[in-house]
């Protein structure tokens, strides 16, 4: 094996069984002792056959959209999980960070909470103790380091758990989207500090949905898609694959409107900037562009917007009588939670006739990386963030 | 240069204690964290840790030397507080290493250390509660006059048994809680009914004298009858442990290392389960 490798994965996969099994009772492992092969187990693959090299020094973004195995993959070599198929190789000591504050005692003082932390992310105490005056620094707030951090706002708190994190001097370290959280000035302060690990030589693995941290960071990419390896080479061109793929698939637009009185002539999925994407941050409003080619002020036609899940579940519809031929419906931030979603679109007259329909069109993700729900990784913890008061 | 080899389906069945050692620190950071969450942080701390097994040896005093009038060589409450000692540290090791994967899942899942840090690391903060109790069983023993025996030099090796045999009860507890919550229930139960088929309140000859020698030796299947009977002979003296003090070593080291084995098995599973 060449010496110059950091990573190598060859035919890696991943299989989860979803299904009754998966609850554990034991009521239901000792009912299949006695049932031959009784329940139906629903497999699912969130990595197929992934091979790849990393070579030291690399630094590679990991880009792709919701569930298409990016986090299996990060959990595989930070070997939280086992692989199902295939054999990695890794040169070099690992460090992961998957979220910031892993393992954080709401009890315990600042400064306690560094040496927890620094032990669970794989350091010395001696390690964290050398590096404990430029963390508490980096942090910036040392006038709270003796203050248990439950009485943290959750600013400090992530302050104080990427300062950790920023000081860890692993060989390879893999990244998962933990940038994306703190103020703007933090954030910037983050990225600068990754910047100078990447620098310095080291690997890095970092996912994320920001585009714009990847490019800025990464040298190479690799994108996945359901699982699978899509490409892997150098980073502008595959961000640049990502977006063309996204957009392709995702827009809509009618090729032959001439032969339709009343039907959809295109739907863009757009951002505030009024530019076409469909990658949306939970803090984002969602813009979505119809254009519509009917008679006006004719008869009672209204449009019927129906938003799912990618999995079929309807999230809200609305109904809207039409008196324009466009019309710009913005979904608010922080309403629909991480998933993909996509449209169905009708034109009628409500219980009377239907003059044009559309289903399953204009595909976009939503991404969650800073919500207090976040924090649950792959748990699915409802379609629509609640609205409600405590009281 | 560090290297590394995951491969599908292929892993050592035995325990990786190179590793384990490699995380030494960890371990005692979590030690000390339990220790530091336990006892620094309650407005009453260590007040805690005497009052549960205070009020324990009480009840067990008042219903078994009183009520029943058991009788013992030495001062029934010094025979009683005795075994306490050994069982408080034994549940509360069991108790807390049994339940430490679950309780540690947001860990589990977000990073990669060897899991068996964390049972293990409960064995330490017990240590505590034990140094507790034993110092009322000193006092009681200056109070009753009562003298060391001569193998008083034995009393940690006792102590350590016991450790290992709640590690080894823990650790399997564990492991099975992550894939059948189950045993969450099971865990409360196995230390209600451990109290009473241990002689903790009552000598095991009283048991011994009352069951045919077949179901003695079930008796003795629970590792802690030999190790409490055991820690008594050492501070009290009295017959010699015999065979069926052995047949409880015997079962603390297979539980133990069976522990061990099985762990490991599931181990690499268990961030898919939490």
């Amino acid at each position: 094996m060449k010496n110059d490798i950091a990573i190598k994965l060859e035919g890696v996969s991943k299989k989860y069984t979803i299904g009754k099994e998966k609850d554990g009772s034991l009521r239901g492992t000792l009912a299949s002792l006695f049932s031959k092969k009784s329940e139906k187990q629903e497999e699912f693959w969130a990595l197929k056959d992934v091979s790849f090299e990393v070579k030291k020094g690399d630094v590679i973004g990991i880009i792709g959209r919701n569930g298409a195995g990016k986090s299996t993959l990060l959990k595989i070599l930070s070997q939280i999980t086992r692989p199902t198929e295939g054999k990695i190789e890794i040169n070099g000591r690992v460090a992961s960070l998957l979220e910031v504050g892993t393992g954080f005692h709401p009890e315990l003082t600042g400064r306690e909470n560094i040496f927890l932390n620094g032990t669970i992310l794989g350091m010395t105490r001696k390690e964290v103790q050398s590096k404990f005056d430029e963390i508490v620094a980096f942090s910036g707030i040392e006038k709270f380091i003796d203050t248990p951090v439950k009485h943290y706002s959750s600013g400090m708190y992530v302050r104080l758990a990427f300062a950790v994190a920023a000081h860890l001097e692993p060989e390879i370290l893999i990244i998962d989207e933990v940038l994306a959280v703190g103020d703007a000035e933090f954030q910037k302060k983050c990225l600068g500090k990754m910047k100078d690990v990447a620098g310095e030589g080291r690997t890095v693995l970092f996912v994320s949905h920001d585009l714009a941290a990847v490019k800025s960071l990464c040298t190479r990419g690799v994108l996945l898609k359901d699982g699978n390896l899509k490409i892997n080479s150098n980073v502008t061109e595959v961000i640049d694959k990502y977006i063309i793929n996204s957009n392709a698939q995702k827009d809509y637009y009618n090729a032959d409107i001439n032969d339709l009185k009343y039907s959809v002539i295109s739907i863009e999925i757009k951002n505030y900037n009024n530019e076409i994407n469909h990658n949306f941050s939970i803090q984002e409003d969602i813009y979505i562009d119809l254009k519509l080619n009917i008679p006006l002020k004719k008869e009672n036609y209204t449009i019927f917007i129906n938003v799912k899940t990618i999995q079929g579940v309807s999230v809200f519809s609305i109904e809207k009588p039409i008196l324009s031929l466009n019309h710009i419906l913005i979904i608010n931030k922080q309403f629909l939670t991480r998933g993909i979603y996509t449209l169905d679109v009708f034109i009628h007259i409500p219980r009377q006739y239907q003059a044009f329909s559309l289903t399953n069109v204009c595909e976009f993700d939503v991404y969650d990386s800073d919500s207090e729900l976040s924090v649950h990784g792959d748990y699915n913890y409802g379609v629509v963030f609640g609205n409600y008061i405590w009281q | 240069m560090e290297k590394l080899i995951i491969e599908a389906g292929k892993k050592s069945i035995v325990p990786n204690f190179k590793e384990l050692f490699r995380y030494k620190d960890l371990f005692w950071t979590l030690s000390w964290r339990d220790f530091k969450v336990r006892y620094a942080q309650t407005t009453i701390g260590l007040l805690w840790a005497v009052l549960q097994p205070v009020v324990t040896i009480a009840i067990l005093s008042i219903v078994f030397g009183r009520f029943v009038g058991v009788e013992t060589d030495v001062p029934y409450l010094l025979y009683n507080v005795s075994g306490m000692a050994i069982w408080t540290y034994f549940s509360f090791v069991l108790s807390n290493s049994g339940n430490s994967i679950i309780s540690a899942q947001g860990m589990v899942k977000k990073i990669y250390f060897p899991r068996l840090i964390i049972p293990l690391s409960k064995a330490v903060v017990g240590l505590i509660d034990l140094a507790i109790v034993i110092l009322i069983l000193i006092g009681l023993m200056i109070y009753y006059r009562v003298m060391p025996s001569a193998n008083v030099w034995a009393a940690p090796l006792f102590i350590l048994l016991s450790m290992i045999a709640s590690l080894g009860a823990g650790i399997w507890l564990s492991a099975l809680t992550v894939r059948f919550r189950d045993f969450q229930h099971v865990l409360p139960f196995i230390v209600q009914i451990g109290l009473y088929v241990t002689p903790i309140a009552y000598p095991a000859e009283f048991a011994m004298k009352s069951l045919p020698s077949w179901a003695a030796q079930i008796y003795f299947l629970n590792p802690m009858a030999g190790i409490i009977q055991g820690f008594r002979w050492s501070l009290f003296g009295g017959s010699a442990p015999d065979g069926y003090f052995w047949i409880s070593v015997v079962m603390v080291f297979v539980l133990f290392i069976s522990s061990l084995f099985y762990f490991r098995k599931v181990e690499d599973e268990m961030a898919d389960f939490v």
